[in-house]
């Protein structure tokens, strides 16, 4: 038996963005095991949504859980509030909503695929995809107004219509980006530098996956089939716009980082077929009534299952609110992964899991 | 070694996120790409504090993260900027009040430049930088300002006693 | 949503019998106040029914102890450590301190009377 020491990482480290704190105990440069320490940004939302703002302004509030999946964040929340208030939306209203939340996943998954690229030591390629990257940001500043916190659905419906120009806009640009993709799919596929630092790293198997409830991109790539979308049907049509199901089986960084690639190629389509046709209708249900009862929902972001429980009491302040982010289910699955592992790759790993620890820690 | 003149020209960036929501984090990873190069002003992000001269925060100040943040701050050497980047960094934002935040990073170290707006563009984040640049450079005057003997030179037959300068005793009356 | 109603005794026995790995996905633990009890929820998902929330909850008052459920559920324990915090119940074998300093009233998610 070797000498075990003892390595911190975190809270501040170059390959974080956000405070994150791990300590691996390696023993000759293996990781045998790891504790993490996640809830440096923990700020009490959940208690602020239920004291100090009304329901419909929580719907604001609860997209500054996470910057990079807000969209996400504000639809979960304005769909548990429908279902407390008994609230039909307009259809127009469910498709505009599906289509940022697509455009939110390419930026989203782009952005990971990037980090994973920089922790891997390929610098060239962390600045090829950020670059390719920018265009998401910029259609979402076309549909929403702004690059990052959208504020696009409110409770009722969304806040903004799409004009036809905007559309055609899209339209244009994802057809620019089409051979963008598939130069970005044939370097993270075949690239043998990247592929030594990522194939057979960091496996989660899949009964790993199953019996510690992973979600996401994360189990999916482990070869568990699990994606919201192709469940829920009654509060946002997916299947009607053509979304299909993604799964690998090997489970390690490289086939998260291609599940990832595969699923931007299905946003796209989902993208195109809801802007060709996009149904005609109001875009918000206006209500007098307050919340009441309890509701659940379920929703997927783009790291995995997002979970929203709310109750009501009929007045205009909720009763509790309780959001359960994909990374919170996946914090059990990352901890287990890193054991085995030589500590080198430790930062590509983490960056493929695309922990986001603001949407944890709330 | 004079540093002064390659401070200027290349100030190193160190991030910190204080329990933000991401949102300034992926615009300040923007400003690093490609479309907006913060690169052209001679600036790398670093993960090592004790290299960076600009510091930039995100993030209402949350109860865990304040000591890390000063722990930060303390470590990185003089002269150094403070740029606050988002609403909720410099002020608390829409976090203000919430019972884990601080509410703003100039709570806890002192900040030069604020960068306003739910989430900063990228523009305006490279904006700040440049504003922190000149402050920094006008910091880097002062610093070796002070290091030089501003008084004039001590001339010869004028050299104080300390007896001289202390108050002179007086006798204790009694 | 389909609630079941069980007690702290039945309680493991009862998810003990329902939860399968293969078949569920658990999906977190939730507390909810009602008047001076506390209402501890379940929730889970079934992977061949899509769609289908099962919830188990349990009426306690604040001081009784709730069983881990970390034998059953392998990945609860971070939904047990952060409702022990901010709650301020008690989870069999759960320390506090996961999610708040030390230095910090506990249970900030309780309504002030
Ligand atoms: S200012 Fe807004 S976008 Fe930026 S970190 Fe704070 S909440 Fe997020």
């Amino acid at each position: 038996m070797g000498r075990q020491y003892e390595i911190p990482v975190g809270a501040q480290h170059i390959s974080l963005l956000e405070p994150l704190h791990f300590k691996f105990t390696t023993e000759n440069e293996k990781i045998i095991r790891t504790d993490a320490n996640v809830y440096y940004v923990h700020r009490g939302i959940e208690q602020a949504c239920c004291s100090k703002f009304k329901f419909r302004q929580v719907s604001f509030v609860v997209g500054r859980v996470c910057g990079l999946c807000s969209i996400s964040h504000t639809t979960a929340y304005s769909q548990v509030a429908e279902k407390l208030l008994k609230l039909d939306i307009p259809k127009r209203a469910k498709y505009l909503r599906m289509l940022v939340i697509e455009l939110d996943r390419i930026h989203s998954h782009l952005l990971c695929l990037s980090h994973v690229a920089e922790n891997s030591g390929f610098e060239a390629l962390f600045m090829k995809t950020m670059q390719y990257r920018e265009f998401s940001m910029e259609l979402l500043e076309a549909v929403c107004g702004n690059r990052i916190q959208y504020d696009f659905s409110i409770v009722g419906g969304v806040a903004r219509d799409l004009k036809p120009e905007t559309g055609q806009l899209i339209l244009q640009r994802l057809k620019n980006f089409m051979p963008q993709l598939e130069e970005l799919v044939g370097i993270y596929q075949h690239n043998r530098t990247l592929s030594l630092k990522n194939k057979g790293v960091g496996v989660l198997s899949k009964d790993d996956a199953l019996r510690l409830n992973v979600v996401g991109p994360f189990a999916r790539a482990a070869g568990l089939a699990v994606d919201v979308r192709n469940e829920t049907e009654d509060l946002l049509p997916w299947k009607e716009v053509g979304f299909e199901m993604i799964t690998d089986t090997a489970g390690d960084v490289h086939a998260r980082n291609m599940i990832r690639l595969r699923e931007i190629y299905i946003s796209i389509r989902i993208i195109q077929n809801i802007i060709n046709g996009l149904p005609e209708s109001a875009l918000l249900t206006e209500t007098k009534a307050f919340p009441d009862g309890e509701a659940t929902v379920r929703l997927e972001a783009p790291r995995g299952e997002l979970f929203y429980y709310a109750k009501g009491n009929k007045t205009q302040v909720l009763e509790r609110l309780k959001i359960k982010a994909p990374t919170f289910s996946n914090v059990a699955g990352m901890v287990h992964a890193f054991t085995g592992n030589e500590y080198g790759s430790a930062a590509a790993i983490i960056a493929s899991y695309d922990p986001c620890l603001s949407c944890t820690a709330r | 070694m004079n540093l002064a003149p390659y401070r200027k020209k290349s100030p190193w960036i160190l991030h910190y996120n204080a329990g933000g929501c991401n949102g300034c984090d992926i615009e300040i990873l923007a400003c690093l790409s490609p479309k907006y190069d913060i690169e052209r002003f001679g600036m790398i992000n670093t993960g090592n504090p004790k290299q960076s001269d600009i510091l930039l925060v995100t993030g209402p100040v949350t109860k865990r993260s304040r000591e890390r943040l000063v722990e930060i701050y303390a470590q990185m050497p003089e002269p150094k900027v403070v740029i606050s980047c988002g609403a909720c960094a410099s002020t608390g934002g829409v976090f203000r009040g919430m019972y884990n935040c601080e509410g703003g990073v100039d709570q806890f170290i002192p900040v030069d430049v604020y960068v306003c707006g739910c989430g900063t563009r990228p523009e305006q984040i490279i904006d700040g930088v440049v504003q922190a640049l000149a402050i920094l450079e006008k910091k880097t005057k002062g610093l070796e300002e002070s290091v030089k003997l501003k008084k004039e030179a001590v001339k010869e037959g004028h050299q104080l006693n300390r007896r001289h300068i202390a108050d002179e005793i007086k006798p204790v009356l009694t | 949503m389909k609630k079941i109603e069980t007690n702290l005794a039945d309680l493991k026995k009862d998810i003990g019998a329902f939860y399968k790995p293969e078949l569920h996905h658990f999906i977190v633990m939730n507390a909810v106040q009602c008047g001076d009890k506390m209402e501890v929820q379940w929730f889970f998902n079934d992977y061949a029914y899509p769609g289908e929330t099962t919830c188990f909850y349990a009426l306690i008052s604040p001081e009784e102890e709730v069983p881990g459920m970390k034998d059953i559920v392998a990945s609860a324990w971070v939904a047990e450590a952060e409702l022990v915090d901010l709650m301020n119940i008690k989870v069999e074998n759960t320390m506090k301190g996961f999610v708040l300093e030390p230095d910090f009233e506990s249970g900030p998610l309780l309504k002030k009377k």
